[in-house]
C-alpha cells in the first residue's frame, strides 16, 4: 500500500527564488511527523506547497497523497481529497459568517464524496459540541470568520475546522506561534483528540514546546530548503539545547 | 437645432404647452449631453444618440410577466414601453390618491423644479412623456407600491414621469422595478416627503442587456422626515441613475445607498447630489461595485452644505471590486462645505478580491467559483445589509445572487 503521503524529491520557488531544493519525506497512516527549522529554512513555503497556495511553484519532484500525484490539483480539489493546513496566520473574512463558512467547507466534502450535505440543525449541534473541548463560544461561532478574533482563538478556531473536516492529512503550521501556555494546551488536546490510525499530522514549529504536547513519531530537521536530519522525538530536544546552527554549518 | 436633438425624433411633439413646451424648447436647444460637460465625462452617450428611437405610444400587446420577488402583498402599477395600464389604479390602497400629470401642470411644475433645468434627459422626459403619473399620499401606507416597467419594443423610448408626494407625517414604501427591453427607458421621477414622513424606497434596474436607461430623480425632504432608499444597477447596456436630494427642512434623515454589478461591456453609472440646504440633517451612502469583464462602473457624489446648515453628518463611501484586468472604475465624490460645524467625510477605493482570502477558504475545499462568490458577496452585504425595511431587503437580494450565480467565467483576477 503506498505511504498516506510521500514527498519525492520536491523543489519550489516563490517567483524566480527557489525555496525548497530536493526534500523527500514519506508520512505513513497514523505517523506524526513534526518539521523543525530556523526561519527562512522554507518551512511555511512547504506548507503552502502542499496545500497547493498559487504562486508557490513546483519546479521538480513530487507529492502524492495514497499513490496520486497533487500536483495538478488546486487547493481546493486538495482539501477535498482530505488535505488540511492550520494556518500560521489565519484569514479574517469580513462579512463572511462563520457558520456558514464551516457549512459550506463540510458540504463541499461531503458533495465529494457523494453524500447528502449536513442537516443544518445537525450541524449547528456538532459545531457546538466540537467547539465547547476548544473553548470557542457561541459568540464567536456567530461572527464572521477570524474577525475580531485574538490570536489564540484564531488558532483554536483552525483546530475546530481540522475537527469538523476530518482530514486525512493536517499540516499545522507554526500552530504554537502566538499561543500562551493555557492556549497551547487547548490547542494540543484538541490536535491529539484527532490522532487516528487512519490520520497523519505534518507539524510544522520553530521550537520544540509544541512537541512537548503533540509528541511526534518523527523529526525532520529542515535548512536551506532540504530536510538535513531526520530522527525520533529526541531529535527536537537535540536542536533545543544547540540551536540550528550546528545543521546549517552542516549543510 | 444640433443635429443629435433629432432624436428621439420628436416630430409627433408639436403641440405641447405648458411646462412640457418649455421642457421640448430646452432640450431643443441642448440636445443630448454636451461632449464636454464634467457631470457628463464618464458617460458618454454616443451609443444612445446613434439610436433610431421614437417615443412610444402604445403598450406592447403582450404584458410582459416580471420574474421577480415582489413582496406578496405589493401593489403593483405596471407600466409598458413607458404607458401605464391604469387599471392598476384601482387597487391602490387607501390613502393613495392618484391623477394624471397630462392634467395637472402645477404637479409638473412642481416635479421639474426637483431636477435641474439644464439636466438634457429629464427636458426630454418631459416633453416626450409617455405617461405621467402622480400620487398623493396621506396617512401611513403599509402595503408597498412597486412601479414594475417593461416593455418589448427596442425601436422606442419610454419617458415614465411620475411624482410622489407624502403629505406631512406620511409614510410609505416603494420601489421602481425596471426589466424592459425598450431602447431607452427613461424615467423621471420626483419625490417630496412632507415633514415627518418617512418614504422606504428601492429601486430596481434590470433592462434587457441592449437596452439604455438614463434616470432621473429629484428628491426633497422636509423637516424630521426619512428617506431610506437603495439601487441596484443590474441591466441594460448603459445604464445612468441620477439622483438630486435636498435636505430642505432640519433633521432631515437620508439614506442612499447603491450598488452596481456590470460585466461584458455595460456601463453604469450611479451620480448623486446631496444638498444639506438647513442643518441638523444626515446623509448616508453606501456605493459597491462589482465588474467583471470589460466593464465599467462611475460613481460620482457631490455633498454640497449650505452655508447656514451646521451640524450636518453627511457620509459617502464607494468601493468598487473590479474582477477582470478590463474592468474599469471610476469614482468622483466631491465635498462642497460652505458652513463651518459639519462632520463630513467621504472615500472611494477601486480593489480586487483578496487573494488570501481566497487561497484561505479553498484550502477548505470550497471550489473558486464558490469561495469567490462568498467573498463578493460578504463586499456587497456592507450596503445591502443598510436596508431596513424587510420587504424590500428580500427583493433586492435574490438580484445580486442571481447576478452571482451567472457569472459563466469566474473573472481572471
Amino acid at each position: 500500500m503506498a505511504p498516506l503521503l510521500e514527498i519525492r524529491d520536491l523543489h519550489a520557488s516563490v517567483g524566480d527564488t527557489p525555496i525548497l531544493k530536493g526534500i523527500n519525506l514519506t508520512i505513513n497512516a497514523g505517523e506524526i511527523h513534526a518539521i523543525m527549522g530556523p526561519n527562512g529554512s522554507g518551512k511555511s513555503t512547504m506548507s503552502y506547497v502542499l496545500a497547493g497556495r498559487e504562486g508557490y511553484e513546483v519546479t521538480g519532484g513530487d507529492i502524492l497523497m495514497n499513490g496520486v500525484s497533487m500536483l495538478e490539483m488546486e487547493a481546493d480539489e486538495r482539501a477535498r481529497a482530505g488535505m488540511f493546513l492550520a494556518f500560521q496566520y489565519p484569514v479574517e473574512l469580513p462579512g463572511v459568517g462563520g457558520m456558514s463558512f464551516l457549512r459550506a467547507a463540510v458540504n463541499a466534502r461531503r458533495i465529494e464524496a457523494g453524500e447528502d450535505e449536513v442537516d443544518q440543525l445537525e450541524f449547528v449541534k456538532l459545531v457546538r459540541a466540537k467547539a465547547t473541548h476548544l473553548g470557542i463560544n457561541d459568540d464567536m461561532l456567530k461572527r464572521a470568520v477570524n474577525v475580531g478574533f485574538s490570536g489564540g482563538e484564531k488558532k483554536r478556531y483552525e483546530i475546530l475546522q481540522m475537527a469538523l473536516l476530518e482530514p486525512v492529512l493536517s499540516v499545522l503550521d507554526e500552530t504554537d506561534s502566538g499561543l500562551d501556555v493555557d492556549a497551547l494546551k487547548i490547542v494540543s488536546d484538541g490536535v491529539n483528540l484527532l490522532r487516528d490510525p487512519q490520520r497523519s499530522m505534518l507539524v510544522i514549529t520553530h521550537y520544540q514546546r509544541l512537541l512537548n504536547h503533540i509528541v511526534p513519531d518523527y523529526v525532520h530537521i529542515l535548512a536551506g530548503g532540504k530536510i538535513r536530519r531526520s530522527g525520533g522525538k529526541e531529535l527536537a530536544f537535540e536542536v533545543e539545547e544547540s540551536g540550528y546552527a550546528g545543521i546549517d554549518d552542516a549543510a | 437645432m444640433p443635429a443629435s436633438t433629432m432624436q428621439p425624433n420628436l416630430d409627433q411633439l408639436a403641440g405641447l404647452t405648458g411646462v412640457r413646451a418649455g421642457a421640448l424648447l430646452r432640450w431643443q436647444a441642448t440636445g443630448w449631453p454636451d461632449r464636454r460637460a464634467e457631470q457628463w465625462r464618464f458617460t458618454r452617450l454616443s451609443r444612445v444618440e446613434k439610436m433610431d428611437l421614437r417615443p412610444a405610444e402604445m403598450a406592447a400587446k403582450q404584458p410582459a410577466a416580471v420574474a421577480a420577488s415582489l413582496p406578496d402583498n405589493a401593489v403593483i402599477l405596471s407600466f409598458s414601453n413607458g404607458v401605464l395600464d391604469m387599471a392598476g389604479l384601482a387597487a391602490l390602497p387607501g390613502g393613495v390618491t392618484a391623477s394624471l400629470l397630462s392634467d395637472n401642470d402645477a404637479a409638473l411644475a412642481a416635479l421639474a423644479e426637483l431636477v435641474p433645468a439644464a439636466h438634457p434627459i429629464s427636458n426630454l422626459s418631459l416633453a416626450a412623456m409617455t405617461t405621467g403619473l402622480h400620487l398623493d399620499i396621506a396617512g401611513t401606507v403599509e402595503v408597498p407600491i412597486i412601479l414594475v416597467f417593461t416593455g418589448d419594443d427596442n425601436g422606442v423610448s419610454a419617458h415614465p414621469v411620475i411624482s410622489v408626494r407624502l403629505a406631512h407625517g406620511a409614510s410609505a414604501v416603494m420601489a421602481e422595478w425596471h426589466q424592459s427591453s425598450v431602447g431607452l427607458s427613461a424615467p423621471l421621477m420626483g419625490i417630496v416627503v412632507g415633514d415627518k414622513g418617512r418614504l422606504d424606497y428601492a429601486k430596481v434596474q434590470q433592462e434587457s442587456s441592449a437596452s439604455a436607461h438614463l434616470a432621473a430623480t429629484g428628491l426633497k425632504l422636509g423637516e424630521g422626515s426619512v428617506f431610506e432608499g437603495f439601487q441596484i444597477s443590474a441591466g441594460g447596456q448603459l445604464a445612468r441613475l441620477e439622483t438630486h436630494i435636498v435636505l430642505s427642512g432640519e433633521n432631515a434623515d437620508c439614506t442612499l445607498s447603491a450598488i452596481y454589478l456590470g460585466r461584458d461591456k455595460q456601463h453604469h453609472d450611479i451620480t448623486t447630489n446631496m444638498n444639506h440646504a438647513k442643518g441638523h440633517c444626515l446623509s448616508n451612502q453606501i456605493i459597491r461595485g462589482v465588474l467583471d469583464d470589460s466593464a465599467r462602473g462611475v460613481f460620482q457624489g457631490k455633498v454640497h452644505v449650505a452655508p447656514d446648515a451646521q451640524k450636518t453628518d453627511g457620509q459617502q463611501m464607494s468601493r468598487a471590486l473590479l474582477l477582470s484586468r478590463k474592468a474599469e472604475a471610476d469614482a468622483k465624490p466631491e465635498l462642497e462645505i460652505y458652513a463651518d460645524d459639519v462632520l463630513c467625510a467621504h472615500g472611494a477605493t477601486v480593489g480586487e478580491l483578496d487573494d488570501t482570502q481566497l487561497f484561505y477558504l479553498t484550502s477548505r475545499g470550497i471550489d473558486r467559483k464558490t469561495a469567490r462568490s462568498m467573498l463578493i458577496t460578504a463586499f456587497l452585504d456592507d450596503a445591502i445589509d443598510s436596508i431596513t425595511h424587510p420587504a424590500l431587503a428580500d427583493m433586492l437580494r435574490p438580484v445580486s445572487t442571481a447576478w452571482m450565480n451567472a457569472t459563466p467565467n469566474a473573472g481572471d483576477l
